[in-house]
């Protein structure tokens, strides 16, 4: 093949524009620390790359929706506890009451703590958490239970409010607040109180089975809310895995092999060097230089 | 025996002919660097010898050689090269456009990035997650309301900007049309030019050359096929004639002829709009008129066509088609549906302004313009927040009734379930999917077309390089082979001088130095 000076220029530009855009590759890597900078790079890892960062996004949401249902919860098993000791006191006091060795008076002041006590579980029954009222089901802009002179009114809305804690799994983190704080718990105490007040309690027996029954209620939301919030903690688990998982695999999709990148620079500029050296000395010298 | 003279007539030739050698060096290396030169190289020829045969010629020992003339100054081009080359040209110049317009396409989609749609849609997701464990909270009502905005100005952006490089587009075909008629009318002035000096026996290397270079030009943006029509009288065997440019399809078919060599005629190209939606309709060819369809032919000009849009109708459908058309349809597609399908279920839900007013009245979240749409076609540039909702964020609807009808403030099914709306499946243009995942396919289709024609351009490239490493190694002119010839060629006229001094010393034997005897 005939072979001129002209071709020699061509094939070293070429060669070298080749060795620049080669660099100029490597260049955009380490600056950006990505792999690919346009979906044409590689299609596979742009795509992939849109999904991963979609379910880091998801997963990042389910935490925050996640610490929102330990909120809840927390409050709630915390309402109960307190509904539970406030129940206890009342079983210790209606014992109290009704071990006959009581004078009215005496069973006047068992009754106005009876009361204080009965108010301290409305007050519980409406807890606020960040202005939501915990213990009224979705209605939580207003209070389910209302003291005023007429006496306890409860209106409850048992409806479970649901938390997405991971994808399409919806849990209940609110307890169903009749079983804890229901109007038959008021009437209870109120009858209680009443009967106190009255100066005799002859039915004591009867309250302590009604205490107990409230009492056995109570304990059953309360082992549920438990076993509810040991699921949340599973999920937690679950989706800190799934954060790191998603993390690391949207890295390895796209993220640049810094190392790997940084060496395939300095081989491609040696390279680029032997190429312009060699530029240099087959262009330069023709026949022309050595006539005469 | 010949005449006295006849030595200082095979010198004289000689050094007229060698001379004639030098000067057409001393030209091919002048143009070394000219592109599209192609060396040229004197043809020598034997004079005819003495004698010639006839019935008078004179009885001498043998035919005397009568020395050497310039018999034709011609280039040294191989025409199977510039086919191939023309053939590989014009795919690097369909798919080099094509990759621009793609790679265009792809800075506009921004994807993956962190904010691109994808991630717009994602926030917006989000906005409903909080929305859904917060429905009371003014904020996340806000919030909710400025990434629905969010996502409308994504798709307008998208929108807009893609009928801007779609504007861009056809300026570009529009110009690729003006230089093909242009380059069409300087091949014809050419033509012109050749047919009047060929019939004298002469060979235009420089037109040729200049001709050539013009065709190679063209054929990136046109497949073209050459044909000659020699120009008749004198013309030598080796002249090349006018050229007939023919538009030719991805089979050889001719479509048409751009360049008509024999009425010396240029027949220009042009590009038909549709009038409503403005995209290629026609391509025609002088008078003659083709659909889009049936103008399948490669090269820039097609590639524009292509990524540009093109309408044509088959049956009683109108179909357009093209990358930016394409990718603006699934766009629209996406939008209208997204809006479509996140109305339906806001619809369901109650908002606070109907749980005060204990009335259901179902708002769109979305809405596209005054006029609202029939269906996708833009949607995405139409679509915006409904004014109900930007009049204010009570009426985003995150409640549902609950078994018995009721309706709490606190409740958020609605709100999960318009979070649900962009990974739930649906039919989307036809396909089962979720909008996530038509979303990704979208930018994957973008994505492997711009891979394909980067990969092609590179590849065509390279093929072009190749045969055109071959075309030079056969028409490029080496400074070392000219050097060559030079020192060749002085040294023959040097002795062809030579001769002449060897010459003149036999006369002067002959004149000044015979029949002095008896003097």
């Amino acid at each position: 093949m005939r072979v001129t000076q002209g071709m020699l220029a061509t094939n070293s530009l070429r060669h070298l524009s080749q060795s620049y855009s080669n660099m100029g590759k490597y260049q955009d890597q380490l600056a950006t620390g990505k792999k690919i900078n346009r979906p044409s790079d590689d299609p596979v890892v742009a795509i992939k790359g849109m999904y991963y960062r979609t379910n880091l996004t998801e997963v990042e949401q389910y935490k925050r929706n996640l610490s929102e249902g330990y909120q809840w919860m927390e409050s709630s098993e915390s309402g109960i506890e307190h509904a539970t000791q406030v129940i206890q006191r009342v079983r210790e006091l209606v014992v109290q009451g009704s071990n006959g060795s009581n004078s009215p008076e005496d069973l006047k002041a068992i009754g106005v703590e009876i009361g204080q006590l009965k108010e301290d579980l409305a007050n519980v029954a409406n807890t606020q958490v960040a202005g939501r009222y915990i213990f009224n089901g979705t209605k939580t802009d207003s209070a389910p239970v209302t003291i005023d002179d007429s006496g306890i009114t409860v209106d409850m809305n048992t409806d479970a409010f649901k938390v997405e804690v991971s994808n399409g799994v919806k849990l209940k983190v609110n307890i169903n607040p009749t079983n804890v704080f229901g109007s038959e718990l008021f009437n209870t105490l109120q009858s209680i109180e009443d009967a106190l007040n009255s100066g005799s309690i002859e039915s004591g027996d009867e309250f302590l089975s009604k205490i107990d029954e409230h009492f056995d209620v109570m304990s059953a939301e309360r082992s549920e809310i438990g076993a509810r919030y040991n699921r949340l903690e599973m999920i937690d688990t679950r989706i800190q895995d799934q954060e790191i998982i998603a993390s690391r695999i949207l890295s390895e999709n796209e993220d640049a092999d810094i190392e790997k990148v940084i060496t395939d620079l300095t081989i491609q500029e040696s390279i680029h060097r032997a190429s312009l050296a060699v530029s240099s000395k087959i262009i330069q010298p023709s026949l022309i230089d050595f006539l005469r | 025996m010949t005449s006295t003279f006849y030595g200082l007539e095979i010198a004289k030739r000689g050094m007229f002919t060698q001379q004639s050698a030098l000067s057409t060096t001393a030209h091919n290396i002048a143009n070394a660097n000219t592109p599209g030169y192609s060396r040229q190289r004197v043809n020598f020829v034997q004079t005819t010898p003495y004698p010639t045969v006839s019935k008078n010629s004179p009885v001498i020992p043998g035919q005397m050689g009568t020395g050497v003339e310039a018999g034709t100054v011609q280039r040294v081009r191989e025409d199977f090269l510039d086919v191939q080359y023309r053939s590989e040209n014009n795919k690097l110049g369909y798919w080099d456009s094509r990759a621009n317009a793609l790679e265009k396409m792809e800075e506009i989609m921004n994807e993956p990035s962190d904010s691109g749609l994808s991630i717009t849609l994602d926030r917006f997701w989000q906005s409903l997650q909080d929305l859904a464990v917060n429905p009371t909270n003014a904020g996340a009502r806000s919030v909710v309301r400025e990434r629905g905005i969010a996502v409308a100005e994504t798709f307008n952006y998208l929108s807009t900007s893609l009928k801007s490089i779609q504007g861009d587009l056809k300026n570009e075909l529009d110009v690729t049309v003006k230089e093909i008629n242009s380059l069409a009318s300087q091949i014809n002035n050419i033509n012109k030019q050749i047919s009047e000096i060929e019939p004298h026996g002469y060979l235009p290397n420089d037109l040729y050359d200049e001709r050539d270079r013009l065709i190679d030009q063209l054929s990136s943006l046109a497949n073209v096929k050459v044909t000659s029509n020699p120009s008749g009288g004198n013309a030598l065997a080796i002249a090349e004639g006018s050229l007939t440019v023919e538009i030719v399809d991805d089979n050889g078919n001719s479509l048409g002829t751009l360049v008509d060599a024999k009425n010396k005629k240029v027949n220009e190209l042009t590009v038909g709009y549709k009038k409503d939606s403005g995209l290629v309709e026609t391509v025609s060819i002088g008078q003659k008129t083709l659909g889009v369809l049936e103008f399948n032919s490669t090269g820039k000009i097609s590639s524009l066509i292509d990524s540009y849009g093109y309408t044509y109708e088959s049956g009683t459908s109108i179909f357009e088609k093209g990358l930016f058309p394409d990718m603006l349809g699934n766009i629209d597609t996406m939008a209208f549906e997204f809006a479509t399908k996140f109305n339906e279920a806001h619809k369901e839900g109650w908002s606070i302004e109907d749980y005060n007013s204990k009335t259901h009245t179902p708002v769109d979240f979305f809405a596209f313009g005054e006029d609202g749409l029939t269906d996708s076609k833009g949607a995405a540039e139409l679509i915006k927040i409904s004014q109900d909702i930007i009049n204010s964020t009570d009426h985003i609807a995150a409640a549902l009734p609950n078994a018995d009808g009721e309706v709490a403030i606190g409740d958020s099914q609605n709100a999960s379930k318009l979070a649900d709306v962009k990974n739930k499946t649906f039919s989307i243009d036809g396909n089962t999917t979720s909008f996530q995942n038509y979303y990704e396919s979208i930018i994957g289709g973008m994505a492997v077309d711009a891979q394909e024609a980067e990969r092609l351009t590179a590849n065509s490239g390279v093929l072009k390089d190749a045969v055109d490493v071959r075309r030079q190694s056969v028409s490029a002119v080496s400074l070392d082979e000219e050097m060559t010839n030079m020192i060749q060629f002085q040294h023959a006229y040097n002795a062809s001088a030579r001769m002449i001094t060897m010459q003149d010393e036999i006369l002067d034997r002959i004149i000044n130095g015979m029949g002095l005897s008896g003097r």
